[in-house]
């Protein structure tokens, strides 16, 4: 029930020291307080949706969310939709929480009241949002993000950008105390690690997972305004991928994929290790769609790595 | 009548019902739909899916999934475009289809079962992988204007049966013996089952989950040979949508997501039905962008309706199914 200090971090942390010190020797240039902000930013919309991936798939009950990335794309359309067509703009940020939460919650309905499978549940949903984001635009960005939201979205402190400073990282803190410090927290991991022995003691397993799903939509919703904020305008394939992604960050961090097991902060450090990753890549000319490839690699490597390791100890 | 439902079973018969009924709503609201020419283009479109749905079938069936089957058809595909633009005879070609699907299938066999990583995780890396793979073996530009010796080799016709009809027949056979007639096929079901049990029952449970992504494998192969003779080009986005499509027909088709119950009918008419669906939808003037959509809410609407009656608890969730469908079959 401990968070785990995954094994897997160090190695990772091995590779991000070789690629900084790639980087430093081929490129000093990229050295710089601008490809710090940079790697955060890009790090800021990764980091939401892997804390919710993560949160789903600690409840355990073979929880995935295969829908993250199109409940961002489909946020992001939604909302620019709705405020184009006269919603106020001041209500961008409530809409895209709102309109998460909503998405998130379909899967949770699906989840614990039709008890459909997790996986099967959220790949349907999420070519339903990913696919609706889309054909809703015919695949055009839509412009008219207010312009209240950009210094926000584009600004930084000492280097940090104001969505890592002020959304990513108070949220992290926020569900590592709820992991570790309430009632809430260690439902989740009872849950997760044996679910009919959760029941049975009474936690009441289906609204806390239905709560995950909701909050892994409204954390989907976060980072599509963030995405809003950076971008200025709402792109609906801004999602592509993250499914993969953020379950890579996830298993990187050690979470366990059977639930019950590790923590959010592991999950943080996972995201900005394969962030510096794919920025140092991008600085060394490596084309962007070798990306794609390599988190998947680094996914199956990892989980090789460390069942391996644990077959070896078992037997 | 009740005689006849229980041996064509009961899904299947909806299945089948609801093929003739949107056929027919589909030819009063659009006169171009009941037409020769169509209903062959429905039939022809079929072909790809009809191949990779038999396999998901199979790894439905131990309580698998392999969410790559779109990329594994593309790596197949680029390598049957290259052979025929290098002058290799189709039929060597045609055939390298079914070898690289092979060849791919016992990666993601070797990644799924011994390295013990659920399948959806494992696959969806492998997708990853597999389409980085697409892009760089594509480099930047599309296979198109393929020679057109494997069309007309496909197209060519023996006692008046075009060769294409009879391979998907044979293949279709092949699957079908090997679960109705071979032990493989109860020895699946078991596993889907119950791994634990079938591993006391002294079944080689990883010999048989090997088998079954392999022969997946196998299957996107032979439908790549279909893709290319049919296309004669291979685009960067090749087979993007074909894994839910492969999922939603052997969903809708009765197969149990958690394993233990598999219909091959069943996941033929489901794939006619999508195509059918996907073609009319299109002809009334729905456009092409939101065939995901209506797939995705198909499939999600079969699992809800299942759900709700309640009359097939093996698509529910029990602690032990998700055990198996979770560890892709696996220890």
């Amino acid at each position: 029930m401990t968070p785990r200090v995954s094994p897997i971090l160090a190695i990772l942390g091995l590779m991000w020291v070789v690629v900084v010190a790639g980087l430093a020797v081929l490129k000093p240039a990229a050295f710089a307080l601008s490809t710090v902000t940079a790697v955060l930013q890009f790090s800021t919309i990764l980091a939401l949706v892997a804390l919710g991936q993560a949160l789903v798939i600690v409840c355990g009950g073979a929880g995935i969310d295969i829908s993250v990335g199109g409940m961002v794309s489909l946020a992001v359309v939604l909302a620019m939709l709705l405020v184009n067509a006269g919603l106020p703009g001041a209500s961008l940020p409530v809409l895209c929480l709102a309109l998460g939460l909503a998405l998130g919650l379909v899967n949770g309905f699906l989840v614990t009241r039709l008890k459909l499978l997790p996986l099967i549940a959220t790949l349907g949903t999420f070519y339903v949002y990913s696919g609706t984001a889309v054909a809703l635009t015919g695949g055009a960005a839509q412009a008219g993000v207010p312009g209240f939201l950009l210094p926000w979205g584009r600004g930084a402190v000492g280097g940090l950008p104001l969505p890592f400073l002020t959304l990513a990282l108070p949220l992290f803190v926020a569900a590592g105390v709820l992991l570790h410090a309430t009632s809430w927290g260690r439902w989740i991991y009872g849950m997760g690690f044996n679910e009919r022995s959760a029941r049975l003691v009474g936690i009441p397993v289906d609204r806390v997972r239905l709560a995950a799903y909701g909050a892994s939509g409204t954390l989907a919703g976060c980072a599509a305004l963030v995405s809003l904020a950076w971008l200025g305008g709402g792109r609906p394939n801004i999602g592509q991928n993250l499914e993969l992604t953020s379950l890579t960050a996830t298993m990187l961090g050690g979470i366990g994929i059977f639930g019950g097991k590790g923590g959010v902060f592991g999950v943080l450090a996972a995201v900005l290790l394969l962030v510096t990753l794919q920025t140092g890549l991008l600085e060394l000319n490596v084309n962007t769609v070798w990306q794609v490839g390599i988190v998947g690699t680094i996914l199956v490597i990892v989980l090789l790595i460390d069942n391996l390791a644990l077959i070896r100890r078992t037997s | 009548m009740r005689a006849f439902l229980q041996r064509f079973g009961e899904r299947e018969a909806l299945l089948a019902l609801g093929c003739i009924v949107s056929g027919l709503v589909f030819s009063i609201l659009s006169p171009y739909f009941a037409t020769a020419d169509n209903l062959l283009t429905i039939a022809r479109n079929s072909t790809e899916l009809l191949l990779i749905g038999l396999g998901m079938t199979l790894l439905f069936g131990i309580g698998g999934i392999d969410v790559s089957v779109g990329t594994v058809l593309g790596l197949a595909s680029i390598g049957i475009g290259r052979l025929l633009e290098a002058g290799v005879a189709p039929a060597l070609a045609a055939l390298a289809g079914p070898i690289a699907g092979l060849a791919l299938g016992v990666i993601t066999a070797f990644v799924v079962i011994f390295g013990r990583i659920p399948a959806i995780v494992a696959t969806l890396g492998l997708l990853g992988v597999y389409r980085a793979g697409i892009f760089l073996a594509l480099g930047g530009s599309w296979l198109s204007g393929l020679p057109v010796g494997l069309t007309n080799l496909l197209a060519a016709r023996i006692v008046g049966v075009p060769v294409s009809v009879l391979v998907i027949a044979l293949a279709y056979c092949a699957v079908f013996v090997a679960v109705r007639l071979t032990p493989f096929g109860a020895h699946l079901l078991a596993i889907g089952n119950s791994e634990a049990r079938a591993r006391l029952a002294g079944i080689g449970v990883r010999r048989v989950q090997v088998a079954a992504f392999v022969i997946s494998g196998g299957l996107c192969g032979l439908a790549a040979s279909f893709y290319v003779a049919t296309y004669r080009n291979v685009e960067m986005t090749i087979g993007a949508t074909l894994a839910l499509e492969a999922v939603a027909a052997v969903v809708l088709g009765g197969t149990a997501v958690t394993g233990g119950r598999i219909s091959l009918l069943g996941t033929a008419l489901g794939v006619i039905l999508l195509r059918l669906l996907q073609n009319g939808l299109l002809l009334v003037g729905v456009p092409s962008l939101w065939q995901p959509v209506v797939t995705g809410i198909l499939l999600l609407l079969t699992l809800g309706a299942e759900a709700l009656s309640g009359r097939l608890p093996l698509q529910r969730l029990r602690p032990s199914a998700v055990g198996a469908a979770w560890r892709g079959g696996v220890r």
